[in-house]
């Protein structure tokens, strides 16, 4: 169905392209884009690892080309084309130009909006939503040349999912009973049928996730949302025996009192879930059938002045609560999902773990597809909250804060939380998860009153995880996350930058196995000690926001201080040129 | 699926039943909300400044035809080619993008589309770069003007001894053209400029070394400092693994202007490929040069030397020094004069300059990996080349001089050189004569042909001679001694009301046990190559020109180089004209005897602004009667239609 409407989309353009050529002083035709090289130097210091190169290079240059088609003012035809050259090969080889995204967007009557393509979009937190990754938190800018690339090139935006297919929303506006009447529609293949084995010919099939949401501001103060969504296999276009069906319905009421200095809001949104597998052979049979349901309330407070906001909440996740849209993750931990560079070391081929540095900086480790069953993570990097704020068998409160001194000095954010399991997970006894986490921003231009920009940022997180119980049950693990950056203008736009993680992880944890149904069938014991560390050194040239030349060296390590896995000691250089067009 | 039918079924239904009720009635409603503000899982779009983008370029198309009547013995059976372009990696269509954002970033990439014209069943029509990518700014500080560059291939050029090339031709027949040859606004022009200036421009290419990485350029620095460098790599930087390995080649140059026309320069170059993961071995060089230029008014010195040094697995050289220098008389004399001399010890190692590399083999890569092409491999074996052209491993002097007479102009050269340690037992030599009708025969292929000797590279070739006389250690058991001269005539004259240009261009080198101060052609040299080439040109219309040409080249060998398998106990003369006069007395050899004839007629014309048709039509014959094999003859037409936008 996609490669249709790409068909038909590539059509509109060949065929609307030359019509509108010379009309591009009329702005029917504009483009933007991005430009970025990209060239990094990594060399392994690992004195025992005689085997492995001592230093790999790669890099590249690329250009996204956005062609912004009008050809009347309501309608916009948008292709992405992205040439991109290897770095090390030379005319012509080792290039690579496809078309990345393809949409055709509009305006009916001024009424009706519509896209059809690609699409980034986002719903609820339980129904539809792209959770940050792992030791991400405030939207820092720690690493954010890595950051952005990462981002970027997944499609991460505004934790939305790129999917493919096909959203419309429209409103009414009342005079009377209620003030507004929203709704928003789409339908999408976030997985299209391919083959799995060319001799039996056998394929997977089209997997669709739609949904639908109805928003009401009821009056000044009150608004209602409604949201579903289903993801849903076809079991006809592939030759795959059974397809998973997930819907998920979510109801909320937001309660917003503004006044002269503040706004106060309550919001009460509550859901459930289904899912299981239908079977082609055997007509209207399921399995391993799902129900869950969540519920949330959460106050918040916000002065006006953004100078202090406060928000407490209590959140209940059922164990069976399943929401693809919602739980799927940024990054699958497993044995499989391996970092672009030595993804094997030591002089016995091991593979490398995940490590800090590969999740700051790795844009391949990431997921981009819609996963039916719960992925699975590493409790050290993320134990309490693993698929965000629809991570099941969850009960708990929540408080996050933020602070901004009106001398724009001092800037705070603080989250705390306190969950539970609502069940044990292979035993009665639950487990129970405190996290804290700071991050602040002291403007030291202000404080010395000096001309040119000067900051420094730091951030610290705390997670425990805790159960009781005899030798076997005894949960204990402690997982720390530091972070510093100091960045100093020397000359008009160059930054001198300096930044520091350090993330430490050490106790016990049992990781969960799971079968293709998402079941946890065993548990895998984990002790671990382990310290990551990643330095980086550099100086950055920013033309402006986004738009810079950075250029950094980068030291890190991860000591598993475990004689089955010697420790890694890695160091790269950086030049990364960034543009926006 | 029953069920996921009727569900969209219902979905559709809905939604067309709301489009319907809220396009055409209003029931209930009112006015829309504003768009912008109402609920959407999607993103909104915002307008962002656009870019400024432009587009330039060339069509260029090229039907070529090539008739063989005699072949090499391993032809196919397929002795006539037509094709849609040569065969090289060249445009039909190249669409330059460039671009400028607001910033004042400049971006560039250079799009190439071909298509082989070779019917619905062969469709390779891929869109693809010819070069590939630039990002290029400029920002300026107290400490002066920066522009910083990354992405490639870029051309950059810096110092002879570092990275350098030659853009211009002075003794070349104008008959051929490639790719890059640029169009001139009358057909006629082109032949004017070079009867005039005498330099035939081949395009920024062939004056700069390719590079892929990230390039500064500072200008306007404190106390008359200027600087420029890159940090990438090169063809011969390719990485033989499939992970790229750290092969680099970084130099930079820092240059200080004074006054008086003096400038001072220095300049380093450092160039790693790994090749070696586990030991961690490298083959490298570096070179520090420094370089001095002095103007008056009536003459010019231009003096670089420097240190260079070379390690890998299998050499390791110590500092050797090189040393270029420059006198040249003003242009304005009435006998301009230039003098060369230059020395590149062997141990002075570099595959960027402006010189051949003759005393490493193995630093040139052999394979490729990923996709990564093997890089071509220029001449090696103590090549026999032409004035102004340098190697290592060798010193050497020459002396350029021109003069007119009246419409008549000539221009001549006189050179020797001698190897500064004895070699390889080879020489190689290029062909002046069919170079580029031979390279078309088999692209970029090394020690191919019925004697394995012939190297193709990009519309060029050389052959590799071997020689007997050698040491213990398989080298060549003297130092071998280069002799060239070149004389060239040019003259303008007119038929009727139409101009006509003649050029005549004579090359004449050989490689000898001794020194001799001029070229020899007999058989106490190894090897001596004469080439005779004639251009005449008649401008037909303004829109229209007549080019004709005739070349002749002879490449003889004595009995210490390779000889033939011609069964002739009486071998073969090395002289026809004499061997028709005295055939009993007659000079004979049974080593190399080549003889490389090409006539070519051509036709330039205009068809408009910046569109020319360029047809040419070559009788080629390459013969040797000790190399039986190697005997080949036919004909290359082809017709090349070049817009420019």
């Amino acid at each position: 169905m996609m490669k249709k409407y790409r068909s038909l989309l590539l059509l509109v353009l060949y065929i609307v392209l030359p019509n509108l050529y010379f009309s591009q002083k009329s702005d029917k035709i504009w483009i933007d884009g991005l430009g970025r090289s990209f060239f990094s130097s990594d060399a392994q210091i690992n004195e025992e690892d005689t085997i492995s190169a001592s230093n790999i290079s790669s890099g590249y240059n690329l250009i996204d080309l956005n062609t912004h088609i009008n050809p009347f003012e309501t309608i916009e035809i948008f292709g992405q084309v992205r040439i991109k050259n290897e770095f090390g090969s030379f005319f012509g080889s080792g290039t690579q130009i496809d078309i990345r995204q393809l949409r055709a967007s509009g305006i009916i009557k001024n009424k009706v909006k519509f896209s059809v393509g690609d699409l980034f979009l986002k719903q609820n937190k339980f129904t539809l939503y792209n959770y940050d990754e792992e030791l991400n938190f405030f939207e820092n800018n720690y690493n954010s040349s890595y950051k952005e690339i990462v981002d970027y090139e997944n499609f991460y935006f505004e934790n939305r999912w790129r999917l493919q297919g096909i959203q419309t929303n429209f409103s009414y506006k009342f005079d009377r009973f209620i003030r507004t009447l929203e709704f928003d529609l789409f339908t999408t293949r976030p997985r299209g049928s391919s083959q799995i084995n060319s001799g039996l010919n056998t394929s997977i099939s089209d997997m669709l996730i739609s949904g639908g949401s109805m928003v009401s501001k009821l009056n000044k103060s009150f608004t209602a949302e409604l949201n579903y969504v289903l993801l849903k296999e076809l079991p006809a276009t592939g030759t795959v025996e059974r397809a998973i069906r997930n819907p998920v319905y979510q109801m909320g009421i937001n309660y917003n009192n503004k006044s002269e200095n503040s706004i106060i809001n309550h919001k009460l949104q509550a859901g459930f879930s289904e899912r299981n597998w239908s079977y082609k052979s055997v007509d209207d049979s399921t399995s391993e059938l799902n129900k869950g349901m969540f519920a949330e309330f959460s106050s918040s407070y916000f002065k006006i002045d953004s100078t202090f906001s406060l928000n407490l909440g209590y959140r209940y996740v059922d164990p069976n609560f399943r929401s693809s849209g919602a739980q799927t993750r940024r990054i699958e931990m497993n044995e499989t999902n391996v970092g672009s560079i030595y993804s094997l070391y030591s002089n016995d081929y091991l593979v490398r773990p995940i490590s800090v540095f590969d999740i700051v900086t790795d844009p391949n480790i990431y997921n981009q597809n819609i996963s039916g069953t719960l992925m699975s993570f590493d409790p050290i990097f993320s134990n309490a909250l693993p698929y965000g704020d629809a991570t099941p068998n969850r009960q708990g409160i929540f408080l996050d804060g933020k602070y901004n001194s009106k001398n724009k000095i001092l800037n705070i954010n603080f989250k705390t939380s306190y969950f539970n399991e609502v069940i044990g997970q292979g035993t009665t006894q639950k487990r129970n998860f405190f996290t804290i986490l700071q991050s602040s921003n002291i403007n030291l231009k202000e404080i010395f009153n000096h001309t040119k920009e000067f900051d420094l940022s730091f951030s610290t997180m705390n997670q425990i995880t805790s159960r009781e119980g005899d030798s076997l049950e005894r949960v204990n693990l402690n997982s720390q996350h530091f972070n510093l950056l100091i960045e100093k203008e020397i000359l008009s736009k160059l930054f001198l930058q300096l930044s520091l993680k350090r993330f430490e992880s050490a106790g016990n944890e049992y990781i969960n196995k799971r079968n293709e149904y998402g079941e946890i069938f065993t548990f895998q014991s984990l002790n671990i000690t382990r310290v990551d560390n990643l330095y980086c050194y550099g100086i950055k040239y920013k033309y402006r926001e986004n738009v810079y030349i950075n250029l950094q060296y980068n030291l890190w390590n991860s000591n598993f201080n475990n004689s089955n896995y010697p420790d890694l000691n890695f160091q790269r250089f950086l030049f990364i040129f960034s543009i926006k067009l | 699926m029953k069920d996921f039918n009727i569900l969209i079924s219902k979905y559709f239904i809905t939604l067309s039943l709301t489009l319907f009720t809220i396009t055409t009635f209003k029931i209930y409603g009112q006015e829309n909300e504003s768009l912008n503000q109402i609920f959407t899982s999607n993103i909104k779009n915002i307008k962002s400044n656009s870019s400024s983008i432009s587009f330039a370029g060339s069509y260029r198309f090229l039907g070529f035809v090539r008739n063989q009547t005699e072949v090499f013995p391993n032809n196919s059976g397929k002795t006539l080619v037509l094709l849609s372009g040569d065969n090289f990696r060249e445009p039909m269509l190249l669409l330059k993008l460039k671009g400028l954002t607001k910033d004042k970033i400049s971006f560039g990439a250079d799009f190439m589309l071909n298509s082989t014209y070779k019917g619905p069943e062969n469709v390779n029509n891929q869109l693809t770069l010819e070069l590939g990518l630039n990002l290029r700014s400029s920002f300026t500080t107290s400490f002066g003007k920066f522009n910083v560059s990354s992405g490639g291939v870029n051309w950059y050029r810096q110092s002879r001894l570092t990275v350098w090339g030659n853009r211009s031709f002075n003794r070349e027949s104008i008959y051929h053209r490639r790719p890059q040859t640029r169009l001139t606004s009358t057909p006629h022009l082109r032949y004017e400029n070079y009867y005039n200036d005498g330099l035939i421009d081949e395009g920024v290419r062939y004056g700069n070394r390719a590079f892929q990485g990230i390039f500064i350029n500072g200008q306007n620095l404190p106390k008359g400092f200027s600087l420029k460098g890159v940090i990438g790599k090169t063809p011969f930087n390719r990485s033989i693994l499939d992970s790229l390995s750290n092969n680099y080649t970084g130099c930079f140059r820092v240059s200080k202007k004074f006054k008086n026309n003096f400038n001072f320069s220095y300049n380093y170059l450092n160039s790693t490929n790994l090749i070696d993961t586990v030991n961690n071995e490298y083959r490298g060089y570096s070179i520090n040069t420094l370089e001095f230029s002095k103007k008056w008014n009536l003459f010019s010195i231009n003096l670089e030397a420097g240190l260079g040094n070379y390690y890998s697995p299998e050499n390791n050289f110590n500092n050797g020094e090189a040393l270029i220098l420059n006198i040249s008389s003003s242009k304005k004399a009435k006998y301009p004069i230039d003098i060369q001399a230059y020395r590149i010890s062997s141990e002075f190692v570099n595959l960027t300059g402006n010189f051949l590399n003759t005393s490493v083999l193995e630093i040139f890569p052999n394979t490729g990996s990923n996709n990564r092409a093997t890089t071509i491999r220029p001449q090696f074996n103590s090549p026999m080349v032409g004035l102004g052209i340098h190697t290592n491993n060798r010193q050497g002097i020459s002396v350029n001089t021109q003069h007119s007479f009246g419409k008549l102009k000539i221009n001549a050269g006189i050179g020797i050189s001698s190897e500064i340690d004895t070699s390889i037992s080879s020489i190689s030599y290029r062909y002046n004569v069919n170079a580029q009708t031979l390279s078309r025969l088999y692209l970029f292929a090394r020690d191919w042909g019925p004697y394995n000797v012939l190297n193709s590279t990009y519309r060029n070739i050389f052959e590799n001679v071997s020689i007997s006389d050698t040491n213990i250690n398989g080298l060549a058991n003297f130092k071998k001694y280069f002799a060239n001269f070149e004389f060239q005539a040019k003259y303008s004259g007119n038929l009727g009301s139409k101009k006509f240009y003649i050029f005549f261009l004579s090359r004449f080198n050989s490689c000898s046990r001794s020194l001799h101060y001029f070229p020899k052609y007999n058989l106490d040299v190894l090897i001596s190559q004469i080439s005779n080439q004639i251009d005449f040109n008649l401008e037909v219309s303004n829109n229209a020109s007549l080019i004709l040409n005739f070349g002749m080249e002879r490449i003889i060998g004595n009995h210490i180089t390779d000889l033939g398998d011609n069964t002739d106990p009486s071998g073969s003369p090395i002289n026809m004209i004499l061997n028709r006069l005295n055939p009993t007395n007659s000079i004979v050899n049974f080593a190399r005897n080549q003889r490389n004839r090409l006539i070519g007629m051509g036709l330039d014309y205009k068809i408009g602004k910046d569109a020319m048709i360029f047809f040419r039509h070559n009788l080629y014959s390459y013969h040797d009667p000790n190399f039986v094999l190697n005997n080949l003859k036919g004909s290359e037409t082809m017709l090349e239609l070049k817009i420019l936008f």
